[in-house]
């Protein structure tokens, strides 16, 4: 357990500089700016929005929805998958380091960077909306903070789903992209305990459980139907868990071909 | 003594299709030549060897170690695959230094181990360009000091010499030449046969997935003496040398090709040879250029095993 510690360090270290060079990078930053363009353009050509409830819709819609699962499929795929498409797996593969520390060190980079870059475009989102000319009270914390934590544990549960799709799948962006938003877009629509197999469902949870009216007030997420705070949280982390344990399974038993 | 490679009843198949099939070698050490055409099973074998792949059937050892996902065989193994892929947005010198941290090297040594390997293949001025921007030729010596930064004990190559200029060619060749002689064990697959004769006499040959012959290369050759051989000989006059060349010894058939073209099959080569530009001469057939059809490995096989089929 030592040597994959160390080995996934080493991974972490040597991986953030060419994480941060890479072309993913340089895509999900110009994502992350979508949602604060879009608010922007939207407060100059309307003077109807509230700045209040358009934070709230906008940012569960832009940023819950579709950047944040859209932004970790992109860079959480980027683990293993990448090195399988690129052929440069070999390299990676003969050298003296368990294969798990890969997967474990490229998903902490990855997750590092990619919460900097959703964390800038929440920020930048609720600038944006506050310029919103509709009258009302100003976007304060009771707004930012459950948008913000819904928005980076998102990132944290779909990045390493991502990390380990790459493990097992040719294609995870595409498998993932299937599954945030055409499974989880109709699971989480339907009625009963079907939201309960949707990451959706435990981001909206820990929304309630801020305790936030304005969220309450807005987009209508009140404490029936939702789980508990803790039970979110519990899950999410088992689903970020789960995910790299089984990647890394796969990882250390799965043979790549690459071809010539 | 620990054997660089045993292999007991190796097998591996890709669905329906038969990477290597029932090989059962021992490689004492040394520089060895893995020498097959293509699609003979050189990659499939050099990748149960490294550990990429798992056996279907049978099994391996390298250096005495299963090498499947063996982290503790990597430190004693280097590994420069045949594909051409390698990180394009990192410089060659990056490269290096990414791997070495990646095998446990400490920052300082994996700077001075990288700056020493470039050295070694000659890439030093080239070492902060991007690989994106190298020859195949660079990228070529790039994979090959990655797999001798670490100073391992086996270097395994796959085509090393593909893409390679001659002088480069000849540089690696001494390199490997150097790196036998240093005590480590090197196996290089080609598919070009003299290629592996100017680096060692030990050779293995394998064909459809299985070895066909492992030993010296005047053992290979001698096999490959016992087949009649096929001579192109271009010339002015073709039909008056095919007249002469029939009654030479050894020669068993003579066919006339186009633009002056003559295919010839002895089974006396070296006679062919010597006696050839007398017999061109005498018979003013303006020979312009001859050729033996088979130094490539995959006519060397046809003939080896063109009775197998």
């Amino acid at each position: 357990m030592r040597a994959l510690a160390a080995a996934s360090w080493l991974m972490f270290v040597t991986s953030l500089p060419r994480l941060l060079r890479s072309r993913r990078v340089l895509l999900v930053l110009l994502l992350a700016l979508v949602p604060a363009l879009l608010a922007w353009v939207t407060t100059k050509i309307s003077s109807r929005p509230e700045p209040v409830e358009f934070a709230v819709n906008g940012g569960w819609l832009l940023l819950v929805q579709v950047v944040t699962p859209l932004a970790s499929l992109i860079l959480g795929s980027a683990a293993v998958a990448e090195e399988v498409e690129d052929r440069t797996l070999t390299y990676l593969y003969t050298r003296p380091m368990p294969r798990a520390a890969l997967l474990l060190g490229r998903w902490a980079a990855i997750a590092l960077v990619l919460l900097a870059l959703l964390a800038l475009s929440t920020w930048l989102f609720l600038v944006a909306a506050s310029g919103a000319r509709g009258g009302g009270p100003e976007i304060g914390a009771d707004v930012a903070r459950p948008l913000a934590s819904a928005v980076l544990a998102g990132g944290l549960a779909y990045s390493a789903l991502a990390a380990a799709l790459g493990a097992f799948v040719k294609n995870p962006i595409v498998v993932g992209l299937g599954y945030a938003f055409a499974v989880e877009g109709f699971l989480a629509n339907l009625p009963g305990r079907n939201q309960l197999l949707t990451v959706q469902h435990y981001l909206r949870s820990l929304i309630v459980a801020d305790g936030s009216k304005t969220w309450a007030d807005v987009e209508g997420f009140v404490g029936a139907g939702f789980v508990h705070g803790t039970t979110a949280t519990f899950t999410l982390t088992a689903i970020v868990v789960a995910s790299l344990v089984l990647g890394s399974l796969r990882v250390t038993r799965r043979e790549f071909v690459m071809t010539s | 003594m620990t054997l660089a490679v045993e292999a007991r009843d190796l097998g591996r198949w890709y669905g329906d299709v038969v990477g290597v099939s029932d090989v059962s070698l021992s490689i004492e050490g040394g520089i060895v030549g893995l020498l097959g055409a293509n699609g003979a099973g050189k990659s499939t074998f050099l990748k149960l060897l490294v550990g990429e792949l798992r056996p279907s059937r049978g099994s391996i050892r390298v250096l005495g170690e299963e090498p499947f996902a063996n982290a503790r065989l990597y430190r004693r193994l280097g590994f420069a695959p045949q594909q051409d892929a390698l990180w394009g947005d990192m410089t060659a010198r990056e490269t290096l230094e990414f791997l070495l941290r990646v095998s446990g090297s400490t920052k300082t040594d994996a700077r001075r181990l990288a700056v020493r390997a470039l050295e070694r293949v000659k890439l030093v001025e080239a070492a902060d360009r991007r690989v994106a921007g190298f020859s195949k030729g660079m990228r070529q010596r790039v994979r090959i000091a990655q797999a001798i930064a670490h100073s391992p004990e086996f270097v395994v190559l796959d085509e090393p010499l593909n893409g390679l200029d001659p002088l480069a060619r000849r540089d690696t060749l001494d390199l490997l030449r150097e790196l036998g002689a240093g005590g480590t064990h090197v196996l290089v697959s080609s598919h070009v046969l003299h290629e592996v004769e100017e680096l060692t006499r030990t050779i293995v040959l394998l064909h459809r997935g299985r070895v066909l012959a492992l030993g010296s290369s005047p053992e290979i050759r001698a096999l490959l003496d016992r087949r009649p051989r096929r001579v192109a000989i271009h010339a002015r006059d073709p039909r008056r040398l095919a007249r002469a060349l029939l009654d030479l010894d050894g020669v068993t058939a003579v066919r006339l090709g186009e633009n002056g073209l003559l295919d010839v099959e002895t089974s006396r080569l070296e006679e062919l040879q010597a006696r050839l530009p007398a017999i061109a001469a005498e018979q003013r057939a303006g020979v312009r250029g001859l050729s033996v059809s088979d130094a490539s490995l995959d006519a060397l096989f046809d003939d080896l095993v063109g009775g197998l089929r």
